[in-house]
């Protein structure tokens, strides 16, 4: 099973480098794991996730959340069959990201169903201050959440 | 007692803005705000960092207009190193900087304003969108749209070795040039999307202009202003996406100034409301004068629309001939209708594939002279190109060591900003009448009004909490009663 593992989000915006410091931290751990790709980081969405998922039989993706809820640093597991939630997969700039994958497939292209697609999502307090530095709450956090999102993943790559 | 009606978040919108709309006793508009928020600390954020380090950062303030940032911080870098420049390199980034308006507009037209068009503005949300489009005139459309994508972004990926976040620019020029192998393979993808180009503007005709009902909308709906427009030109005055000179003409054609990128202080200005986070550019010599429209207002729109209508002609023959059709059938040029934005967006197309095709041509394009290292260091720059969704501008300073002092940006859609929410509002006024509730048709068609700008808040925000329902909250005496979301 070909794997793709994500990082998404923007590293010089505060809490919304999760995804991208998660991704950095699992790929040395992960080095040599068969059929997987990691990517650090992304920050596209929509119409553009398609060439990236594309070839893909499951991507598991490393995103930031924001619920609403003062619980920055909790995290959340779910699969694109409940793509509600997650802040980086859906960019109304272009289409959303479950009309995007319908369009593809559609259209032909080989890409992972909905029920392939797992997403971990960070509580994020802070997405709009640019800063190389999370707040405290994630950083603080970060070995916490990172140990028991890398133990997920690896479930599921062992799965 | 005034009730509010909240649009929030907007739909196809990236960043998260909310529309609200407060209507009198008897239902009617009384007022309407667009608001958004931004982000923080950007201009800060740069201050001792090297400058040359600032074209490669610029990219992240935006996941859909990296490519404009690069090129516009790339060029204010120049600047401050005495703009001395390799004339190959200015070839390579216009190249670069063109695909990456095909691949924009292209998503934009067929994932955003098609659905208005090939759906129908008050379609059922839940079809009023690309797949709807696709079902409409053919799934092999589809698979073209994202294989037109993805070659435009091919082509940006060759030519600056990335797609998304450029790092080619340098001072004095780009960090790698094209080889004769690599042109050749450009080659095909340039043709191919010329023919997208073509095909894009012919259905267009077909399914727009073939339909008396949106060709009314588009010419006789509420869907214009009596506002002045902004947008780069080359020594021709033609639409220049990367380099030239910043035209500022009235709606009746006069050209109001026209200034080089270092004297941008002198013409724009920034107005500030309290009930905004992004603020107002307006033109600077005449002074704020309030969200009003007429010959004298200060208030300018950019955007595809704008480009073309401060242009005397396009750049490109067949551009030129897809250029004299809109406005003689819009029947004036400049041209008021901002629906049309969607229609300037395909003629863009049009020339940013015949410069592709032109650079091909260009014997020296596989040259290796893509770089000078610039020897002075002079502490100044201003950058100014066409960001898809207007007029981007960043200004550095920075000290004999090279280390940025300031920096100011002027992002595309903020031009935009005070002509969103004036349209907005006359839309609103429009279609939401006493006895008249607003539905789910009304609220796309309110939408619409700022939607034809292809308004992009990543520079100001760059996530979303969620799918982006339209979430519609109806109030009545301060309590909710009615409230719409899909």
């Amino acid at each position: 099973m070909k794997t793709l593992l994500l990082g998404m989000g923007n590293p010089i915006l505060c809490d919304d480098a999760v995804g991208v410091r998660l991704a950095h931290d699992f790929k040395e751990k992960l080095t040599g794991f068969p059929g997987l790709d990691v990517m650090e980081e992304c920050s596209v969405g929509g119409l553009n996730l398609l060439d990236i998922f594309s070839g893909y039989d499951r991507v598991i993706v490393l995103d930031s959340i924001r619920t609403g809820t003062d619980s920055a640093g909790e995290w959340y597991y779910f699969t694109a069959e409940a793509l509600r939630e997650t802040l980086h997969l859906t960019n109304i700039h272009d289409v959303n990201f479950a009309t995007a994958l319908e369009l593809g497939r559609r259209a032909g292209m080989p890409l992972p169903e909905l029920k392939d697609i797992h997403i971990f999502a960070v509580e994020a307090k802070d997405n709009l201050t640019f800063s190389e530095r999370m707040t405290p709450e994630l950083e603080e956090g970060f070995p916490c959440y990172a140990s028991a999102i890398f133990s997920e993943v690896k479930k599921l790559l062992q799965a | 007692m005034t009730r509010t009606i909240k649009i929030d978040p907007i739909t196809r919108l990236e960043g998260h803005g909310k529309v609200e709309i407060f209507l009198e006793d008897d239902g009617s508009v009384k007022d309407c705000f667009f608001q958004i928020p931004e982000l923080r600390g950007f201009e800060r954020f740069v201050v001792g960092r090297p400058i040359e380090e600032l074209p490669r950062i610029t990219t992240r303030i935006c996941g859909v207009c990296p490519a404009n940032h690069h090129m516009a911080s790339a060029k204010a870098v120049d600047g401050c190193f005495g703009n001395e420049v390799a004339p190959l390199a200015h070839k390579l980034r216009d190249m670069y900087h063109h695909a990456h308006y095909l691949h924009s507009h292209i998503a934009h037209f067929y994932a955003l304003a098609a659905p208005d068009f090939v759906c129908g503005p008050d379609a059922d949300p839940a079809v009023r969108n690309i797949l709807g489009v696709v079902a409409k005139v053919g799934l092999e459309i589809g698979g073209q749209v994202i294989r037109a994508r993805a070659l435009a972004q091919d082509i940006q990926r060759i030519v600056g070795g990335r797609a998304t976040h450029p790092v080619f620019c340098l001072p004095g020029g780009v960090s790698k040039g094209i080889t004769k192998a690599e042109l050749e393979e450009i080659r095909p993808m340039v043709k191919e999307l010329s023919g997208f180009a073509d095909f894009s503007l012919k259905l267009f005709r077909d399914v727009v202009l073939g339909n008396k009902a949106y060709v009314d909308l588009i010419l006789h709906g509420p869907y214009t202003l009596d506002v002045q427009y902004m947008g780069l030109v080359d020594e021709n005055n033609a639409p220049n996406f990367y380099d030239g000179q910043v035209r500022v003409v009235d709606f009746q054609g006069k050209e109001i100034c026209k200034y080089k990128p270092d004297e941008y202080f002198e013409y724009v200005a920034e107005h500030v409301e309290p009930w905004s986070y992004l603020k107002f550019p307006y033109l600077k010599k005449r002074g704020w004068k309030g969200f009003r429209e007429g010959i004298d207002s200060s208030i300018y729109c950019a955007a595809p629309l704008a480009r073309l209508n401060v242009a005397d002609r396009m750049a490109t023959p067949r551009a030129q001939e897809a250029f004299e059709e809109m406005f003689t059938t819009l029947g004036a040029h400049p041209c008021k209708a901002l629906l049309a934005h969607h229609w300037a967006r395909l003629v863009e197309m049009v020339q940013n594939a015949e410069m592709l095709e032109r650079y091909c041509a260009d014997p020296e394009i596989t040259s290796d002279k893509y770089r000078v290292v610039p020897k002075q260091i002079t502490g100044t720059g201003v950058g100014i190109v066409e960001a898809m969704r207007g007029t981007l501008t960043h200004h550095y300073t920075c000290d004999k060591n090279a280390i940025c002092t300031s920096a100011n940006l002027i992002v595309g859609t903020t031009n935009n900003n005070a002509p969103i929410q004036m349209v907005t509002k006359k839309v609103a006024k429009e279609f939401i009448k006493p006895g008249k509730e607003p539905d789910q048709g009304i609220l796309n068609m309110i939408e619409m009004a700022f939607r034809a700008f292809d308004p992009c808040y990543s520079c100001a925000t760059h996530s979303l909490p969620g799918q982006m329902p339209l979430d519609v909250c109806i109030y009545k005496g301060g309590d909710l009663y009615r409230r719409f979301r899909r």
